[in-house]
């Protein structure tokens, strides 16, 4: 058969295309494959510097500064990100430390992929330490304060964008209202640390700050769901009508009411599937897969990743494992979280700032005025005094992980550029480095109380307190009650807090044990007096039962003679 | 705690033939081996009577809560009895025991125990419960009366 000239030519061309595509392929193949190894070795050392930076840094301020720790890790992350130290570029990596990211990021896409799941975490387990039953129980003063304190807050958050801010002219627009979200949230953390440290946690003051604190995380979450949809709807050119508005707050309000109701309700039979699976460690990461899916749902919905770790957090909160799932998590938390703190700080462009810097110093006194007007006020119509009022307000100032996560998002979205970012995160460092030495101050003196009002005292319940000759003696009875208690089934949690003191907790039942030298306290409510009255009687009558069958097995010294005699004999005297 | 988990009316001795502290605990833990609950009577009784010789379990106002750990039952089973004429328990009062709660648990075995006599003594704080409980017609009564 012949064939044509052209035919040959044309099976050579394509002979030539199969040999370049497949070469090709195989050489971006590799190309794809060092590329990636390249960015997944960059993002070890990435973490690594993270990880040591944020612990030297963080013990820095913790111990010598005796400033809270996530400031510290803040300033790690300043001082070694993108736009400091980072920046310079290193001869065995090509390049710098930490490259910009693509998109309105500064840092890589993989290394914000992991401060979003640290911020599930954060979130998962601030919704497990929170407090229901306080919070419900001082609801409507510390919604009143909470409330005061979000609504001025954000009008003016929003309203000195409006006033000063080039390009923002409407209350709507993405930047004013995250100016507004980021002034709204509360973290308790610092003030708790220090009405604890003042034994001022269960004072009036103490529980209107951490019922109004709720209410802040919770009111900032929804609000960022809000000013997220809004945004969206911005960014992608589209006109927000109020109707539109009305939709997505009905949307964002909705999904926490049912959500939270839906968690609550279910959380006891959750827990009771969980319990099935018979190892604490199969339970705490089931839990947290759960957290991480409900997240994933959130974001799917239309909200925060946040929201979702919150209510899943704040569901299983009441229920007996939380103590345990708390202790378990907090390995994982410990590692990630700084991590998120770091890159937060890294993220903080000083160049940025010193164009906005006038408008940063107003934003950041506004947003201090906002929360202590916002929340003082209401305290004060609530019945407390001027200086009541100013220790509510001082209380509710300090700023952390919500507002660190609303700037993340906004700057994420694009809603908000880096020099935003960095007046956010600067006015949260002035916040709460001001707040703890102007709330230890506002605790001189008298009552915060001006007349008889809303606020009752904490039921006292009943108090078993037990007095022992020394401190071994009350030590060795407090293993003995709390084992007592574990073998009931109950969930035994030690605060990490300085002093012994322990959460006893199963279902409904709440016990509270204080060992302070040789003498131990339990405190439950009166309902359970009966139980803590019999275990404790129980543990009591094994103990005289232990110290007859001690003392009929001989004479402790003769004992004691036994154990020492032949401690120095020598090897010749041993084998003979 | 819902104690119908763990009680029935066949738990339930309306009105015991006993008239001594040992009787009391004896009829008992027999009721509870008819009924297939204990498997060793006698090391359950043991275990009771071990526990009354540290302290009785007498409390105040007619009750009474004898009580045990032993390798006996398998689970958390219970008992209630009732002495109208009451039988000297030892009680803190000293007044003598009218209502009878027996617990006995697995010996190395999680669970509640103490819980349960706990609970029951909470519920029998209320003075209209007990005499209720002690006018019962039927064992059902008591148990919808405790339970209710």
């Amino acid at each position: 058969m012949n064939l044509s000239p052209h035919f040959y030519q044309k099976r050579w061309l394509i002979f030539f295309l199969v040999f370049v595509f497949v070469g090709l392929n195989t050489l971006l193949a590799q190309e794809a494959k060092f590329e990636m190894g390249h960015k997944m070795t960059l993002l070890v050392i990435q973490l690594a510097i993270i990880v040591i930076a944020a612990r030297f840094i963080g013990l820095l301020f913790s111990q010598l500064l005796h400033q809270p720790r996530v400031l510290g890790e803040l300033v790690a992350g300043m001082v070694i990100g993108p736009y400091a130290l980072g920046a310079i570029s290193l001869p065995f990596l090509n390049g710098p430390l930490f490259p910009k990211g693509p998109g309105f990021l500064p840092v890589s896409p993989e290394l914000y992929g992991l401060a979003v799941v640290a911020s599930i975490v954060l979130l998962f387990m601030s919704g497990l330490e929170t407090d229901l039953p306080t919070f419900l129980r001082f609801s409507v003063v510390g919604s009143v304060v909470g409330l005061g304190g979000v609504v001025l807050s954000f009008f003016l958050g929003t309203l000195i964008a409006v006033l000063l801010l080039p390009g923002v002219n409407s209350f709507l627009s993405p930047a004013a209202l995250f100016l507004g979200a980021l002034s709204t949230a509360t973290s308790v953390g610092i003030t708790a640390r220090i009405l604890n440290e003042r034994r001022k946690m269960s004072s009036p003051e103490g529980v209107t700050i951490l019922a109004g604190a709720v209410l802040d995380d919770v009111l900032g979450i929804v609000i960022l769901a809000i000013v997220v949809g809004i945004s969206r709807v911005q960014i992608g050119g589209s006109e927000v009508e109020w109707g539109h508005i009305g939709t997505i707050a009905l949307k964002a309000f909705g999904f926490w009411v049912i959500a939270t109701a839906l968690g609550i309700l279910s959380a006891n039979r959750l827990t009771r599937g969980l319990k099935r699976l018979r190892s604490q460690d199969a339970i705490a990461g089931v839990a947290l897969g759960l957290a991480l899916f409900v997240a994933g749902l959130a974001e799917v919905a239309g909200l925060a990743m946040i929201i979702g770790a919150y209510i899943m957090g704040l569901s299983l909160s009441q229920t007996d494992i939380a103590s345990e799932l708390r202790n378990r998590i907090h390995g994982v938390y410990n590692f990630l979280v700084p991590v998120f703190f770091c890159v937060m700080g890294m993220m903080v462009n000083f160049a940025a700032m010193k164009r906005i810097l006038v408008f940063g110093v107003i934003y950041a006194l506004l947003a201090i005025i906002g929360k202590v007007v916002g929340c003082g006020l209401p305290a004060y119509l609530m019945g407390f005094n001027w200086r009541g009022a100013f220790r509510v307000g001082a209380g509710m100032l300090p700023r952390g992980e919500v507002t660190l996560i609303i700037a993340g998002v906004g700057l994420s979205a694009g809603a908000i550029g880096s020099d935003l970012f960095g007046v956010a995160i600067v006015t949260l460092l002035i916040a709460s480095l001001i707040a703890p030495s102007l709330l230890v101050k506002s605790f001189e003196g008298g009552s915060g109380l001006r007349k008889e009002t809303l606020l009752k005292k904490e039921e006292a319940g009943c108090r078993i307190k037990l007095e022992f000759p020394s401190f071994h003696i009350a030590s060795f009875i407090r293993n003995r009650i709390i084992e007592a208690f574990e073998n009931e089934e109950f969930f035994v949690h030690r605060l990490n807090i300085d002093g012994m003191i322990y959460h006893i907790k199963k279902e409904d039942v709440f016990i509270t044990l204080h060992q302070k030298e040789g003498m131990i306290e339990l405190s439950a409510s009166e309902d359970n007096r009966a139980l803590v009255s019999l275990i404790v009687m129980e543990e009591i009558l094994a103990l005289k039962d232990l110290f007859e069958a001690v003392q009929k097995v001989k004479k402790p010294e003769m004992v004691c003679e036994e154990l020492a005699s032949g401690l120095l004999s020598d090897e010749e005297e041993k084998f003979n | 705690m819902n104690l119908k988990k763990i009680l029935t009316s066949d738990d339930i001795i309306l009105s015991l033939s006993a008239s001594t502290k040992k009787e009391v605990i004896r009829e008992m833990v027999e009721c509870l081996h008819q009924r297939g609950k204990i498997e060793d009577k006698e090391a359950a009784l043991q275990a009771i009577m071990e526990r009354e010789k540290k302290m009785s379990t007498g409390l105040e106002k007619g009750v009474a809560l004898p009580h045990g750990k032993c390798e006996a039952v398998k689970e958390l089973v219970a008992a209630i009895a009732l002495k109208h004429e009451g039988v000297d328990f030892g009680c803190l009062d000293g007044q003598p025991a009218k209502i009878f709660i027996m617990t006995l648990s697995p010996l190395n075995r999680s669970g509640p125990h103490i819980q349960f006599l706990a609970e029951i003594t909470r519920l029998l704080k209320n003075k209209e419960k007990r005499e209720k409980i002690l006018q019962a017609q039927s064992e059902e009564e008591v148990l919808e009366i405790l339970c209710s």
